[in-house]
């Protein structure tokens, strides 16, 4: 017995069992970091999950669902990034970062309810709690807080309740944790690195203004 | 000295090169079109291969596409060669030419 989602992959919806959801969506990260630095990512990105929903939609033929092997077929015809190596290697252009397009509005269990720091308006109460029920829009959640408070205001207790109860997601289990990831090695070794990345990309930046002030004092 | 690396350098040299000469062939292609004939030349294994490289070539000017409805899934994109590709094609064709002569040449004298 295995839980299904619902996703959006390349613009078409399906219907994913769990595991393959998984392999699908390491599959899809590990492309996205091969491709990153390459110019026209996001192109690059949006064809091969185009490519991935037709051998999808073909295999299927309008009726069944996504499993793991029908996942593993579509890895294996478009390649892995470490196939890749051999065929093609990252050309180093001013790349840009973008997010996964595959998105999951299926709810996931065994969450937890943290306060997200990294997407907060006053304590990230509500980002924390769209996080939980896998809503993926924090707008509507906060939508919801703000139309509470007219009827009848019950939500801005609510809100300061859960603002004391919870504690911000602070490290990357926490993280993990609150977006429902499983806690393991892999995945908080990914967390970590996002982090590091971040921190290298704000030393960089800092690092060529430096440089540019250097060039303006001596020209 | 590992030699599949060296292989794989040459093989990249000269994807673009066959893509484009692909394109002026067809008239017009779908990745997937392209895909079975360099497979068929033993030139690429996996799919994911091609799409950066017409990203490439689409971003110099040398491919253009239109959208096309399919039957079966989702529109595609069909990839046609543009004049300016035409023109680097020749160019590339011949300094290829020059250098499948050149080397053979060296390989020969051995």
């Amino acid at each position: 017995m295995n839980k299904i989602l619902h996703i959006n992959v390349g613009g078409y919806p399906f219907s994913i069992d769990d595991t393959a959801f998984e392999k699908l969506d390491h599959y899809l990260i590990s492309l996205k970091k091969h491709f990153e630095r390459s110019e026209g990512c996001d192109e690059i990105m949006q064809d091969i999950e185009t490519r991935i929903a037709e051998i999808f939609q073909e295999r299927l033929a309008g009726r069944g669902i996504v499993s793991l092997s029908l996942v593993e077929q579509a890895i294996n015809i478009m390649g892995s990034p470490e196939a890749f190596g051999a065929e093609w290697s990252a050309e180093s252009s001013g790349g840009e970062k973008e997010h996964t397009t595959t998105s999951d509005w299926g709810i996931k269990t065994g969450k937890r309810l943290f306060r997200d720091p990294q997407d907060a308006k006053i304590a990230g109460v509500c980002a924390g709690v769209a996080h939980y029920f896998g809503i993926q829009e924090v707008v509507w959640v906060r939508l919801a807080f703000a139309l509470g408070i007219f009827a009848g205001g019950f939500t801005i207790p609510l809100y300061i309740i859960l603002w004391a109860a919870t504690r911000e997601a602070s490290s990357p289990s926490d993280r993990l944790a609150m977006k429902g990831e499983p806690i393991n090695v892999q995945n908080i070794a990914r967390k970590v690195e996002e982090e590091i990345d971040k921190i290298t990309d704000n030393f960089e930046s800092w690092r060529e203004e430096r440089q540019n002030r250097k060039k303006k004092w001596r020209g | 000295m590992k030699l599949e690396n060296t292989i794989a350098q040459m093989k990249k040299g000269v994807l673009e090169m066959c893509i484009l000469s692909i394109l002026r062939q067809e008239g017009e292609a779908y990745p997937s079109d392209i895909i079975q004939r360099l497979k068929e030349a033993d030139l690429i294994v996996v799919e994911g291969t091609l799409y950066p490289l017409l990203t490439r070539l689409k971003n110099y000017g040398l491919l253009d596409y239109h959208w096309k409805e399919s039957s079966s899934g989702p529109p595609r994109k069909y990839f046609r060669i543009t004049d300016q590709g035409m023109e680097s094609l020749n160019t590339l064709t011949e300094s290829w030419n020059q250098f499948v002569q050149g080397v053979n040449q060296s390989i020969k004298n051995q």
